[in-house]
């Protein structure tokens, strides 16, 4: 459960460069929920997930996760609720390091990390298991540094290792947009797998119309760091590409939304 | 090369390997290029010879002098973590103060040890030749510092730095507290530093301002040197590379000197040790950009 009151977040306060990305956003999310995340360029998904991960911290306004206000909390401490899949296979890993250390670093996420060995026996034969289940052949190269993994094989791995230490919710920031179809593809199904499994309050930022209907059960468009769209249910169902993308196109002419034409039927 | 030329390499080898395990760790493992090591190499002589002039139990002393190079790490990783200075910059200026520390702490540019007991005092005498046992407990001591820093590094909490080093942002995002791991592997490796100055102290039986300039190119080319003779990614092998390195480069630099033909005197040291890193430094890149021509052509 996410509870997000009017925050905003300001880049560059006081400069020429000032830049409000977030101008209150209101948005509640029960337990559970996938919510997909459209918009433009520069809209601010992306501000958005960052503030709700705490690497931009929110100057006005409330984050609660679970019910415990997270608002000052730093990028570490939210970490033991919050997994993350970045849109770049190489910001999302260690490329320096193998692929079962940083599984072993992914499976320590909010927990304490002492002086006992990161990769014991019994660990690594659970890395080993869990690896399997991605059916790409990777439980053989546990050694091999992560830097020589494909970028789709990468964000599977990362995929995983969202879930090895348990979280609240699940960030993902276009995270199959470096990935060809095919593998967008694959990664994408298993993303519903794994959030279906672990019963994850996810958000997923996409600029597919396609894969925002498609997925999860609710979709918010974000516009000059406002929602300006959250349709979830039966009128969610009704909606199909083309109405989504007129919708967008008129975000994009500058023309206001209003409540009365959020109603399509 | 003499015997007593070779043993004497060895042990200054081995006496400078505790300073490439700590480049290693700042450079390679944090990916923070620290300059403090000039400063904490004699910050280390100077409270081990201050405390054994003063009667101050040897092991206690080296002790003292590496947690003392641990402050110093601090420093620089505050003036990093905390205030935001440029890492280099910031080491420059915990470098800078350390010189007059360091003659604050001995009272004086240089502290003799002639009849004070050292850690290597129980082990003259028990038959062999002093210019063996000098290298041979340093060996013990830098063996110790191997198998400690592969486990240390090995660890959830090694891990976790290592991760800092590499991608700091995934390391966040897994919930790794980074400053946190920046200072103390900042302070693991000065305090490293330091030991090394305290048994250098001890092995040479003196402590002066002087000897640290230098030191970090020196820790830098023995970790360029382990790296390339031995490239080896299992944590203990690339530390035992260090150590490797900072030997093979002291019989290499003795060899140089010893050789007449040549004619390199011992105060040519620096520049010779400021080439070799620098070429050592720019041959991967020009092996680089060869490369991405060589991928050209083919297109
Ligand atoms: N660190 C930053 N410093 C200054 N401005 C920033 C920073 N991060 C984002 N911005 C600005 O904030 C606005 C929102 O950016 P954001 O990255 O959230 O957009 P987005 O919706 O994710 O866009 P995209 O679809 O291109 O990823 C943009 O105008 C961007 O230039
Ligand atoms: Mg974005």
């Amino acid at each position: 459960m996410i509870t997000v009151n009017g925050i905003h977040v300001t880049f560059g306060r006081g400069t020429p460069l000032e830049k409000h990305a977030l101008r209150g956003v209101d948005l509640t999310i029960p337990e559970g929920q996938f919510v997909t995340v459209i918009g433009s360029n520069g809209a601010g998904k992306s501000t958005f997930l960052g503030a709700l991960a705490g690497d931009v911290i929110a100057e006005e306004g409330s984050i609660a996760i679970d019910g415990v206000d997270v608002t000052r909390w730093a990028t570490p401490k939210r970490a033991a609720l919050v997994a993350r899949v970045f849109q770049d296979p190489m910001v999302g890993s260690c490329t320096a390091l193998t692929i079962e250390e940083n599984m072993a670093l992914a499976a320590a996420r909010g927990r304490r990390r002492g002086l006992g060995f990161a990769l014991r026996g019994d660990r690594r034969r659970h890395f080993r298991e869990r690896i399997a289940e991605l059916g790409l052949g990777l439980e053989n190269r546990l050694h091999d540094r992560m830097g020589l993994l494909s970028g789709g094989q990468r964000q599977a791995v990362s995929l995983l290792m969202a879930t090895l230490a348990g979280s609240k919710i699940l960030l993902l920031d276009e995270h199959t947009a470096a990935l060809d179809p095919g593998t967008a593809e694959f990664v994408l199904g298993l993303t519903r797998r794994i959030v279906e499994e672990n019963r994850l309050t996810t958000l997923m930022v996409t600029h597919s119309m396609r894969q925002a209907l498609d997925y999860g059960d609710r979709t918010v468009m974000l516009h000059e760091g406002r929602i300006v769209l959250d349709v979830s249910g039966e009128q969610r169902a009704g909606l199909d590409v083309p109405h989504l993308l007129a919708l967008f196109a008129k975000q994009r002419g500058g023309e206001d939304i209003t409540d009365d034409s959020l109603l399509i039927g | 090369m003499s015997e007593i030329a070779f043993f004497g390499a060895v042990e200054i080898g081995l006496v400078y390997a505790l300073v490439a395990l700590g480049v290693y760790l700042s450079f390679r493992v944090l990916d923070f290029p620290d300059l403090t090591v000039d400063g904490s190499f004699p910050l280390g002589a100077a409270v081990c010879a201050t405390l054994l002039v003063a009667g101050v139990n040897p092991w206690i002393a080296s002790l003292s002098a590496a947690l003392a190079g641990s402050m110093a790490g601090l420093v620089t990783a505050t003036l990093n973590v905390r205030f935001k200075i440029l890492h280099l910059l910031a080491s420059i200026l915990t470098m800078i103060a350390l010189f007059s520390v360091n003659l604050r702490v001995m009272g004086r540019p240089n502290v003799a040890l002639l009849m004070q007991d050292t850690v290597l005092t129980p082990f003259y005498g028990l038959g062999l030749p002093d210019h063996v046992v000098r290298p041979l407990v340093v060996l013990v001591v830098v063996v110790a510092v191997v198998l400690l820093l592969s486990r240390f590094l090995n660890s959830e909490f090694g891990l976790a730095m290592r991760a800092t080093g590499v991608n700091a942002r995934m390391a966040r995002a897994q919930g790794v507290q980074t400053d946190f791991h920046i200072y103390a592997g900042m302070a693991l490796s000065n305090g490293l530093c330091a030991l090394a100055g305290a048994l250098f102290a001890q092995t040479n039986g003196f402590a002066d301002v002087t000897t640290g300039i230098g030191t970090i190119v020196v820790g830098l080319a023995a970790v360029i040197v382990g790296e390339t003779v031995l490239p080896a990614r299992a944590m203990l092998w690339a530390l035992v590379g260090c150590v490797v390195g900072s030997i093979l480069y002291r019989l290499a630099v003795q060899l140089a000197l010893s050789a007449d033909a040549i004619g390199l005197q011992a105060s040519d040291l620096n520049l010779v040790t400021a080439v070799l890193v620098a070429v050592a430094l720019i041959l991967p890149r020009m092996r680089l950009k060869a490369a991405s021509k060589k991928r050209e052509a083919v297109r």
